[in-house]
């Protein structure tokens, strides 16, 4: 089979002033960065991201003050609340159409690794020499960003999802703290649904949100160390604590501990639910104590949050990352790269309100988010299994939810799932 | 006298004139229509991610992997059952509400409004508004039921298979409605009355006249209404997109929403591109009768 040029194929087809339009889009003229990318140096930087509207302001502001140290005119277009479905087709299509953003925020794992893997992102390993970033940022946070050897992004928030829950709901079930064990969970499930309260708010379309129910079961029964072969392929899914994972998947929407007809439900609409008091809890990250608890006026004294038990040790909880990447093709990488370590600094983590930076020294204020400065303090250190829509590929991920889908329906049994779980993990392997 | 002169006067640019004057239109047609065409064509031949700068030749492997594909089977029945579905119950009642507003009904101006207002609503909102009206616990459908004591009707629409397409069709026939009414309504009123009289002076009832009247003179609205909404019907995404994301698991996926996965969310565009052409080429198949019977009378 021969190999063709994509921009080869365009400049053979093509007429010729659409043929010099796209090629000076590719950018041109000799190296100025220290990062080995070509391109006219610019001081202006464009910034695409997905900050929400409680938080692009702020995330301005701080782009503004980059502006006046650093001489540069950096604009920013945010595509809020898009979601790791929607996002990187956008950024995509932006690239493809030559002009991508010289920095995207995305998420780490098998979401940003396509973007590598195409090279349309620079290997930033000089800047993380020149700045320092191995040492100031989290290590774990680092490798889910590091593709095939190549430091693809820099990341800042290192995210873990716990069970977030309304203190009124559990009372109203008589339950006074949060279970210790799975089998406590389940008693916590049981009380509710007495109660006539809904247990666990998770929404099953687009697949990724209901998901996070069945990665945690998967880590109780596999535990860490077969959790982790299973999710690269090095041990089969056809096994019996596997079927365990999808029996009590089974079980918890058969017990009604999830919302009726969760499958078709939007995440984005039964996320808050616990907030509104239709739910007890969800399992979400710390992002909703702004996004769903203070943008709703409600006093963070109400809700409360835990780790999921899973009766294993270490303890772990599902976690991703997220961070900065740099275009292959950034007019000055230099600058850009100066822009992600004014990001990385501790007093601009803290300006931009995160509640869960990889950067020592900004940790989430107690004061404005005490409920993500607990999570921080209680379970920040411990370590993650990769959230699932991050450990595959958005094909083989879209299968995993299908055959949760078709277990939830009834259409398969346990033992089927897993077996066809094996079918999808191994042809992925192997390819 | 006069005539003869104007016509053996020489013209202007000759036998190029026309080709001048169609000049700027063929640009835009080639640059966005047959330029973008033969390009989707060229990389259905590859394996292109769709990010990268290379990519191989495969020839017509991506064609020949489209039977074996059990989502492309999926959607091509969800596709046939669409396009059955869209097609014969809004072309049935837009004509039915075309013929009572035809008819002598009070505030037939608000009433147009009424039924037309869902086509031109952004299908996105439309969307919305029907998955809040499915939610299985908060939603109004199930909420109605229960109130009527229906209980055991009440179910996860959009959250099962069996029920999930069904769903996502009833608001397109809602928005799909108003086109053809609006369509058999102006050929309604372009039926002459003298017919209708004739035939009352024949002795023929509503019923008769319905059939030996009314529908032969609407054979016009209905080809176009037919094609139209066939080649419609056809290109399904967005419904599906907003209401489903071709969910729960694949049971909703249609060729445009497949072939949108494959592009751009699964990094396969040489496969989701061959998707693409298929879509197509069934789609000027099913527009060629059209187009023909449009130049025909044209002409």
């Amino acid at each position: 089979m021969s190999t063709f040029s994509r921009r080869g194929f365009l400049g053979l087809t093509s007429a010729a002033a659409l043929g010099a339009g796209l090629s000076a889009c590719t950018g041109g003229g000799t190296s100025t960065s220290s990062g080995g990318a070509t391109g006219a140096a610019s001081n202006d930087l464009r910034v695409f991201t997905y900050e929400g509207d409680e938080t692009i302001g702020l995330f301005k502001a701080q782009l503004k003050k980059f502006d006046q140290q650093a001489g540069t005119t950096t604009t920013v277009e945010s595509l809020p609340g898009s979601g790791a479905a929607v996002y990187p087709d956008k950024l995509r299509t932006q690239l493809l159409g030559g002009k991508g953003p010289d920095i995207w925020r995305i998420w780490g794992g098998q979401i940003g690794s396509p973007f590598a893997k195409a090279k349309q992102v620079l290997d930033l390993a000089p800047y993380y020499q020149k700045y320092g970033w191995d040492s100031s940022i989290n290590k774990q946070a680092i490798e889910g960003m590091t593709f095939e050897g190549m430091k693809a992004g820099l990341p800042l928030l290192s995210l873990g999802l716990g069970a977030w829950y309304n203190k009124s709901l559990f009372a109203k079930a008589g339950v006074s703290a949060p279970p210790k064990s799975y089998a406590e969970l389940e008693e916590v499930n049981d009380k509710l649904v007495a109660v006539g309260v809904t247990p666990c708010g998770l929404g099953g379309k687009y697949g990724w949100d209901i998901m996070r129910l069945f990665e945690y079961l998967l880590e109780h029964t596999a535990g860490p160390e077969l959790h982790d072969k299973l999710l690269t392929g090095d041990e089969s899914w056809d096994r019996p604590e596997v079927v365990e994972a999808f029996t009590l998947f089974k079980k918890w929407q058969d017990k009604k501990w999830l919302p009726q007809g969760a499958l078709g439900l939007d995440p984005s609409d039964v996320e808050p639910w616990y907030v509104q008091g239709k739910t007890a809890y969800t399992i979400v990250g710390p992002w909703t104590e702004a996004a769903a608890i203070l943008s709703a006026k409600k006093s963070p004294s109400g809700f409360g949050n835990f780790e999921l038990p899973t009766d294993k040790t270490p303890a772990r909880h599902s976690g991703f990352v997220e961070g900065y990447m740099i275009n292959a093709k950034a007019s000055n990488p230099d600058k850009a790269a100066e822009l992600l370590d004014f990001l990385a600094k501790p007093e601009t983590q803290k300006a931009l309100q995160i509640t869960a930076s990889t950067v020592k020294g900004a940790e989430p204020d107690p004061k404005s988010l005490p409920l993500s400065a607990e999570w921080a303090q209680k379970y920040g250190s411990n370590p993650f299994y990769t959230i699932q829509d991050q450990a595959f590929p958005k094909k083989q991920a879209d299968q995993y939810f299908s055959v949760q889908s078709d277990l939830l329906q009834g259409s398969v049994k346990p033992d089927a799932a897993a077996k066809k779980m094996q079918e999808i993990v191994s042809a992925w392997a192997k390819s | 006298m006069a005539t003869t002169v104007a016509l053996s006067k020489p013209k202007r640019g000759g036998r190029w004139s026309p080709w001048l004057f169609a000049l700027p239109a063929l640009i835009v047609y080639v640059g966005f229509l047959v330029y973008p065409a033969v390009s989707s064509l060229w990389f259905s031949l590859t394996n292109w991610d769709g990010l990268s700068a290379t990519y191989k030749f495969v020839g017509l492997d991506n064609y020949f992997k489209l039977p074996s594909d059990p989502v492309v089977v999926t959607a091509v029945k969800n596709n046939l059952i669409w396009t059955v579905v869209t097609i014969a119950v809004p072309t049935v009642i837009g004509l039915l509400l075309a013929i009572a507003l035809n008819g002598k009904v009070h505030g037939k101006p608000i009433l147009r409004l009424i039924f037309y207002t869902p086509a031109v609503l952004p299908l996105v909102s439309i969307a919305s508004i029907w998955g809040w009206l499915y939610n299985p616990q908060y939603g109004a459908i199930n909420s109605f039921l229960r109130l009527l004591g229906l209980d055991g009707l009440a179910q996860p629409w959009l959250g099962q298979d069996s029920t999930a397409l069904w769903a996502v069709m009833v608001p397109a026939i809602w928005l799909r409605t108003g086109f053809p009414m609006l369509l058999y309504l102006a050929a309604l009123q372009g039926i002459p009355n003298e017919l209708y009289e004739a035939a009352t002076v024949d002795g023929a009832t509503k019923w008769q006249q319905f059939w030996h009247v009314t529908m032969p003179s609407l054979r016009p609205a209905h080809y176009i209404v037919l094609a139209l909404s066939l080649i419609d019907s056809f290109k399904v995404f967005d419904m599906i997109y907003a209401m489903t994301y071709g969910g729960p698991g694949t049971s909703t996926q249609v060729m445009g929403t497949w072939m949108y996965f494959n592009v751009f969310q699964y990094y396969q565009a040489g496969y989701g591109t061959a998707i693409a052409v298929v879509i197509t080429l069934v789609a000027i198949a099913v527009g060629i009768p059209y187009v023909r019977s449009q130049t025909r009378e044209a002409s």
